[in-house]
């Protein structure tokens, strides 16, 4: 058995170079995108439509490349993030239900669905904190 | 599962990290593996062995 196709530093690099970029143009565009159709004082309905996709995109190319991490990154931190994802879906996840009911029934104010991607990212990172609290930093030499 | 890669790794005056790059894989899954953290799988076990030109069952002991 030779070494794995792609190293776990070759695909944390992989994973950056596309990271950096994505988040950028995120970051752009969601000032961008507002200030575009502000200008255009009453966009057409395309224009306004093709401003709400350019600003999701990059949400959803992230999941994609953090997928793609999983798959290329090594076994044991492949298995530490898989659990770290699914604490923060299952927290992000359990919050909306909780959310919606009280929402449904008058309790809670309006919550933009959108809104609970940093939810998710922020549970996720607990989890990851969670983990190295727990396991320790290890020897560094 | 018990492993003597800790003593191994000295033998060779390797980091953590030195071992790590080694196998291709990050320091935090050495130290894991190191302290019997995480059992490795079965084709990283056999990097793991040939690495140091031992057999699988000479590093990692299930019955320990």
């Amino acid at each position: 058995m030779s070494m794995p196709k792609i190293t776990f530093k070759e695909s944390n690099r992989r994973y950056l170079r596309a990271f950096v970029p994505v988040m950028v143009f995120y970051s752009v565009f969601c000032f961008a995108g507002p200030a575009l159709l502000e200008k255009a004082g009453n966009p057409p309905r395309a224009l306004v439509a093709m401003v709400a996709l350019l600003s999701a995109t990059p949400l959803v190319v992230v999941f994609w490349l953090m997928g793609r991490l999983l798959r290329e990154t090594d076994e044991y931190t492949r298995l530490i993030q898989s659990r770290a994802m699914l604490a923060g879906g299952g927290f992000t996840l359990s919050f909306a239900g909780v959310w919606g009911f009280l929402e449904h029934f008058g309790i809670a104010p309006h919550l933009w669905p959108f809104l609970l991607i940093p939810l998710f990212f922020a549970s996720y990172g607990a989890a990851m904190v969670i983990h190295q609290l727990r396991t320790g930093k290890g020897e560094s030499r | 599962m018990k492993n003597i890669l800790k003593e191994l790794r000295a033998t060779r005056g390797w980091s953590q990290g030195d071992l790590a790059d080694a196998l291709g894989v990050s320091r935090q899954s050495v130290n894991a593996l190191e302290t019997g953290k995480y059992d490795p799988s079965l084709p990283l076990a056999f990097r793991i062995a040939r690495l140091f030109g031992k057999r699988i069952e000479e590093i990692f002991d299930d019955e320990a």
